[in-house]
């Protein structure tokens, strides 16, 4: 006798209930109670919740709460081959861009790669000391013999970081443009961010295999273009309303006003948002080593799996070094926009 | 004399409903009851002025009257409720975006109180912004921004930045940007209210010599009614969204026709403000104790008497004598109707 019996009973739902019962398999609370030789109803004495698992008890058209579970399972599995299908063209290029991205930064002689690195550092920062910081690191991976690794982490940050420049900003932008657009994009955003971010890598494991660079390709970016996208909308949103007004007085087009007056102004804020990018792609980097994403991570994991402690040290600590160069380089490009406009 | 700007019967209610409500206010209603019982807020309420060309209208109120609102709907960008803007003869209300743009690139130019000025442009490049958007080529937005730059009294500071200027030489870009625009309009919101006192008689004076050459037609915001006086060919008084006088300036200083007014002028120095031209009378004696010119002030003729008050003059203007002055009308003119009296 189960404690909801009498409900169903009551509403006249138990021929309802009963009809094809037959002995679903059990519960765990009920096979934890046969094990435990009693009814573990019995034994609280008073009335369970009524979950899922309960109520199946009383009524066996109710489904269990592993119902709710395999069915999700099942739906994802049954669309998985449309998903696919739809999925697998579309996110090719990411695979090309990485492989192809990777293949550059490793097969590029380091005499080669360092000075041009430092090239785009000083490009974008035009700060002596930043670029020479970046120099000696660079110099230290290539003396503790991590430097291909260092390179294959920091060839997928760029590429990841790119994209999401390139799909974020746009995004945001039409963030900005609408209240509808924010409401619905929002949500979604906070879900991208507080999502345990091995969630999301299980759907993506069912859809490609392990061994294609666009499974954590997808991962980093969905983490971490969340950032230029809010500050992009930010930024936009806060650009002063009386320029704004002027604009619009002086007969401004959608366009112009968009690349003359609000770009121009959200441009710090853009910055601030391209920074978190990179830091949480280059967070997201060390887990989507899980899906083979090669570099640092690889040895960070192998140091957690075979516990030898000073390789996942050295590789964490070069991780560090890593996201210390990307954000100071692209914390100077910042501070030069940020000043560009007030004191010339 | 046909006006450059009209508006007609115009209604502003904010509120989501707002076109419903016009009604209800051109019944009667009141700002306080609208907002009590409908939840709309009153902005403008059947405003009817015609703006003439080559004259500089000047609205004033005190601020909530409305007039930034009013000023917004000549190059729409605030929608009104109900009633009509005819620019030329054209309805504004009617025009497709495209026509719109138009409108505001090359008929109507602003110039608002927080300058407004893009900062990341030079001063140049901000001057030059209204044919830039046009799609004028370099050469031709180069010359036309440094030519009204110096217009200005800016020359030098091309490539300066507006943050490396003072509040006065922002809004001198403000007003050059409007006038590279070379529009037959020019609005300017409150242009001057964020100046210091004697930067903003500077600018007024600018305004004037510049008008006297170029003939634009000027809507210009104010809430200071000494500004108001100096500039205005017609003055516009708005109260709670509502025109309570407009007509010629000395005609509302003489003879004000709500209480509102009358205490909104008695404040003002008089003998600045008014000229000789609003105060004589025909030619009545034949014994003058000299000549003078319509166009003078009351101060200028009281210091010209040294304070006496049994002079009579002869009132001529442009070489015709159109009138005399009596001193004791002078003196009488002098002191405010007051409300209740």
């Amino acid at each position: 006798m189960a404690a909801y019996d009498g409900i169903f009973d009551g509403l006249g739902l138990r021929e309802w209930c009963d009809v094809g019962k037959e002995d679903a398999p059990m519960s765990m609370a009920q096979l934890l109670a046969q094990s435990g030789g009693n009814d573990a109803v019995a034994e609280e004495g008073g009335l369970p919740f009524p979950s899922l698992d309960v109520l199946h008890e009383a009524c066996g058209r109710i489904g269990q709460t592993r119902d709710l579970t395999a069915g999700i399972e099942q739906g994802f599995l049954s669309i998985r081959s449309e998903l696919k299908f739809v999925l697998d063209p579309i996110t090719q290029p990411l695979s090309w861009m990485l492989d192809g991205t990777l293949w550059v930064f490793q097969s590029a002689p380091w005499w080669l790669m360092i000075p041009a690195l430092l090239l785009i550092s000083w490009l974008v920062s035009r700060s002596k000391s930043v670029t020479a910081f970046v120099g000696l690191v660079l110099l230290f991976f290539g003396f503790i013999d991590h430097y291909e690794v260092a390179m294959q982490t920091l060839a997928i940050v760029f590429v990841c970081t790119g994209l999401s420049v390139l799909f974020g900003v746009p995004i945001g932008i039409g963030m900005s443009k609408s209240d509808t657009a924010q409401r619905t994009i929002v949500p979604i955003l906070d879900l991208l961010q507080t999502l345990p971010t091995f969630v999301y890598l299980i759907p993506l494991i069912f859809l490609f295999s392990v061994t294609e660079s666009k499974l954590y390709g997808i991962a980093i970016i969905l983490y971490a273009i969340v950032p230029v996208i809010r500050l992009t909308d930010l930024g936009i949103r806060l650009v002063d309303k009386d320029v704004i007004e002027a604009a619009n007085a002086f007969g401004l087009t959608a366009w112009q006003k968009l690349s003359r007056v609000e770009l121009p102004l959200a441009l710090p804020n853009i910055m601030a948002g391209v920074n978190q990018t990179i830091m949480m792609s280059l967070a997201m980097v060390v887990i989507a080593s899980l899906v083979s994403a090669p570099g640092l991570g690889v040895l960070v994991l192998r140091g957690i799996r075979n516990l030898e402690l000073g390789v996942g040290i050295v590789a964490g600590l070069g991780i560090v070094l890593l996201a210390v160069i990307l954000d100071r380089v692209s914390k100077a490009a910042l501070a030069r926009v940020d000043t560009g406009r007030k004191e010339h | 004399m046909t006006a450059k700007v009209s508006l007609r019967g115009l209604y502003k209610i904010f509120g989501p409903n707002d076109a419903a409500m016009v009604p209800h206010v051109q019944a009667g209603m009141d700002k306080t009851t609208l907002l009590e019982k409908h939840k709309h807020v009153l902005g403008l309420q059947d405003i009817n002025v015609d703006m003439q060309p080559g004259e500089i209208t000047v609205i004033m109120g005190l601020s909530g009257s409305g007039k930034s609102t009013l000023i917004r709907h000549l190059n729409r960008l605030i929608d009104p409720s109900a009633g009509e803007i005819l620019v030329d003869g054209q309805d504004v209300m009617k025009m497709g975006q495209a026509a719109l743009r138009d409108l505001r690139q090359k008929q109507m130019s602003m110039v608002f109180q927080k300058f407004a000025l893009l900062p990341h442009k030079t001063v140049l490049e901000n001057a030059q912004l209204p044919l830039s958007v046009q799609g004028a080529d370099k050469a031709t937005c180069d010359a036309e921004g440094r030519k009204w730059l110096a217009r200005v009294g800016l020359e030098g500071f091309e490539d300066r930045y507006p943050s490396q200027l003072s509040g006065g030489m922002q809004q001198r870009v403000g007003i050059a940007r409007a006038l590279t625009a070379n529009t037959d309009i020019m609005l300017m919101d409150e242009a001057f209210s964020a100046l210091d006192p004697l930067i903003r008689t500077d600018m007024q004076n600018l305004l004037l010599e510049l008008q006297k050459e170029l003939h634009k037609t000027i809507v210009f915001i104010t809430h200071d009614l000494d500004e108001a006086l100096k500039l205005a060919d017609h003055l516009v008084i708005l109260k709670d969204g509502a025109v309570v006088q407009q007509g010629e300036p000395q005609g509302i200083l003489l003879a004000p026709s709500d209480p509102y007014i009358e205490d909104f002028v008695s404040d003002i120095n008089r003998a600045r403000v008014l000229r000789v031209r609003s105060v004589m009378k025909p030619i009545q004696s034949d014994n003058f104790d000299g000549e003078v010119e319509a166009s003078r002030n009351l101060e200028d003729m009281i210091a010209l008497t040294g304070g006496d008050t049994n002079h009579v003059y002869k009132v001529t203007d442009g070489g015709e004598v159109v009138g005399q002055l009596d001193m004791k009308d002078l003196v009488k003119a002098l002191v405010p109707r007051v409300s209740g009296s």
